[in-house]
């Protein structure tokens, strides 16, 4: 498998037209090379530069009468779908803990974990030309050709299973104005005891109308096979593409964060980072929940109602024993945190702002610090 | 198997000929023609889209009182399969034309949806919150997605009326 750098990729393109040009965009250049059919990978593993990036080919290259093939992995990122609500999905907790960024993707479908030790595919295709099956027949018949002996199979639901049971690929996809794109997932060497951990939801109570992931017992392919790596299955589906759509391309080497090929990319990539973007895109929702307080000498059960529309708590009511806290304090701080995001953060901020206002009372305030860290963690 | 939808991008370019079947924008010209027409059932969907204007991405709005109510068309929803939820708008978020304003997510995938008319949105169908399946079921009656205000009357004279647009789905299967 040949690869080429953008650059190169450039000069070719040039060399065709016998004139000197300025620097073209990323779909110039597609353009010129005049191919039906070609085969991207990033430079990049920063989940929101290389969904950005999907979004910009999606937006600006003429997929009409073309089919791409984008190649790329991430550093450890836990992706949601559109329509998810990534506190019923994932464990924001440990995602902090251990810098794991949320990101939210603009196709439908569940959450998933990213790690280099997972590939991923974006099929670019016209709508017409949409087909998620023969794409996923490309991976399928890519695993085989490395190992025949392999059961990798696509199920209905676009999900491939090794051995007839264990997850490694799910599908995700979205239809545009005249464009389509599917991606899928396949899971090479990830590291599986931190997929489980941060996909492991820990706020409880919540209602909400929002897309459910249906979990799935995974494996990685290295488990099945130690010889194969992320490399070596990334060029396999590459050439199986390539056979499959009877094209001859190259793997291009693509750089998301180079505004200059990529005009308007940076702002992409800065929208799909944003909270009003990754959480404030939530569904409507609500949460339900008890939770129990201790201190020293005694435990008590507080609940909590919050309704939260746009990432923004709208209504809240945080009810706690009269013996244990003064109602009108436990009710003082529900007002406080309205108009507030569910945001551990922001909510510390207000907490901390909060409990300076407290009259002094010892064990007042120490119930109330327990209350207001116990929220806090809930977020 | 999988399904093929061609969901072509056309130029708006229609024939004299429709323009005789089109409806008039103004609120008591459509009065009129409900009257002039009190046989007119509404049981059928092709009886139903009399009263609509479509745009080649398959939504429609029907225009009531200065207010259009868009939707997609049973093309449409046929193509999306069954609809799990329903990405909408804010009521006040303010739509250019062509402007994407949510999307439809199925089993198929997240499907944008494209604001028929420049306009503000002014009610959202919150019944597609708890039935989202409603756009599959009855895509031009209570599977409404959102109503808008019509800044520009001069938008609906390019969109198609129910002939051209079954003229259009046709051509697509071709």
């Amino acid at each position: 498998m040949i690869l080429r750098t953008f650059s190169n990729l450039c000069a070719q393109s040039q060399a065709c037209f016998r004139s000197a040009r300025a620097k073209s965009t990323l779909s110039d250049v597609i353009d010129e090379t005049g191919k039906s059919g070609l085969i991207l990978k990033s430079l990049s593993t920063d989940i929101f530069e290389n969904l950005a990036l999907e979004d910009w080919i999606h937006d600006h290259v003429d997929l009409q009468n073309r089919n791409m093939l984008f190649l790329w992995s991430n550093a450890p990122a836990v992706v949601i779908g559109r329509h998810q609500n990534p506190w019923q999905e994932c464990n924001l907790q440990v995602m902090r803990q251990k810098g794991i960024p949320l990101a939210r993707r603009r196709s439908g479908g569940g959450t998933v974990f990213h790690d280099l030790g997972n590939v991923n595919f974006t099929f670019f295709t016209s709508k017409k030309n949409y087909d998620r099956h023969r794409n996923l027949q490309v991976v399928t018949s890519a695993l085989k050709g490395l190992r025949p002996d392999m059961d990798v199979r696509a199920t209905e639901r676009f999900d491939i299973l090794l051995n007839g049971q264990h997850k490694i690929s799910g599908t995700a996809a979205k239809l545009g104005r005249t464009a389509a794109y599917h991606h899928c997932t396949l899971l090479c060497s990830a590291d599986r005891a931190l997929l489980s951990a941060v996909l492991k939801p820990t706020c409880q109570g919540i209602k909400s109308n929002a897309t459910q992931s249906v979990p799935s017992p995974v494996k990685n392919l290295l488990d099945e096979d130690p010889t194969l790596d992320c490399d070596t299955i990334m060029d396999s589906v590459a050439s199986q593409y390539n056979t499959e759509f009877g094209f001859s391309s190259p793997v291009t080497l693509v750089d998301p964060s180079d505004e200059l090929s990529l005009p308007g990319i940076q702002r992409m990539a800065c929208e799909l980072l944003a909270w009003e973007w990754t959480f404030g895109r939530t569904p409507k929702f609500s949460i339900c929940t008890t939770f129990e307080l201790k201190n020293d000498t005694s435990i008590c059960n507080a609940t909590l109602n919050m309704d939260i529309k746009n990432g923004i708590i709208e209504t809240c009511d945080i009810e706690v024993p009269s013996d244990w806290l003064p109602v009108e304090l436990s009710r003082e701080f529900s007002l406080h945190l309205i108009g507030g995001k569910l945001c551990p953060y922001q909510t510390s901020v207000i907490a901390a702002a909060f409990l300076r206002t407290i009259p002094q009372n010892k064990e007042f305030e120490r119930k109330m610090y327990n209350l207001c860290r116990r929220v806090v963690f809930m977020m | 198997m999988a399904m093929r939808v061609a969901f072509r991008c056309l130029t708006a370019n229609f024939s004299p000929v429709l323009i005789q079947r089109s409806r008039p924008v103004q609120i008591s010209a459509s009065r009129l023609l409900w009257k002039a027409n009190p046989a007119q059932s509404l049981s059928t969907a092709s009886r139903l889209s009399t009263a609509l204007k479509f745009t080649d991405k398959h939504e429609w709005v029907r225009v009531e009182g200065g207010i259009g109510t868009v939707g997609i068309s049973k093309f449409a929803q046929e193509a999306l399969g069954d609809v799990v939820y329903c990405g909408l708008p804010e009521v006040g978020q303010k739509l250019e034309q062509m402007e994407e304003f949510g999307a439809l997510e199925s089993v198929k995938a997240a499907s944008e949806l494209y604001s028929p008319l420049t306009g503000e949105v002014t009610e959202i169908n919150t019944e597609l919150a708890v039935n989202p399946g409603l756009v599959n079921k009855s895509c031009y009656e209570v599977g409404w997605l959102i109503k808008m205000t019509i800044d520009n009357p001069a938008e609906l004279d390019g969109l198609m009326d129910d002939c051209s647009y079954e003229k259009f789905i046709k051509s697509l299967d071709e």
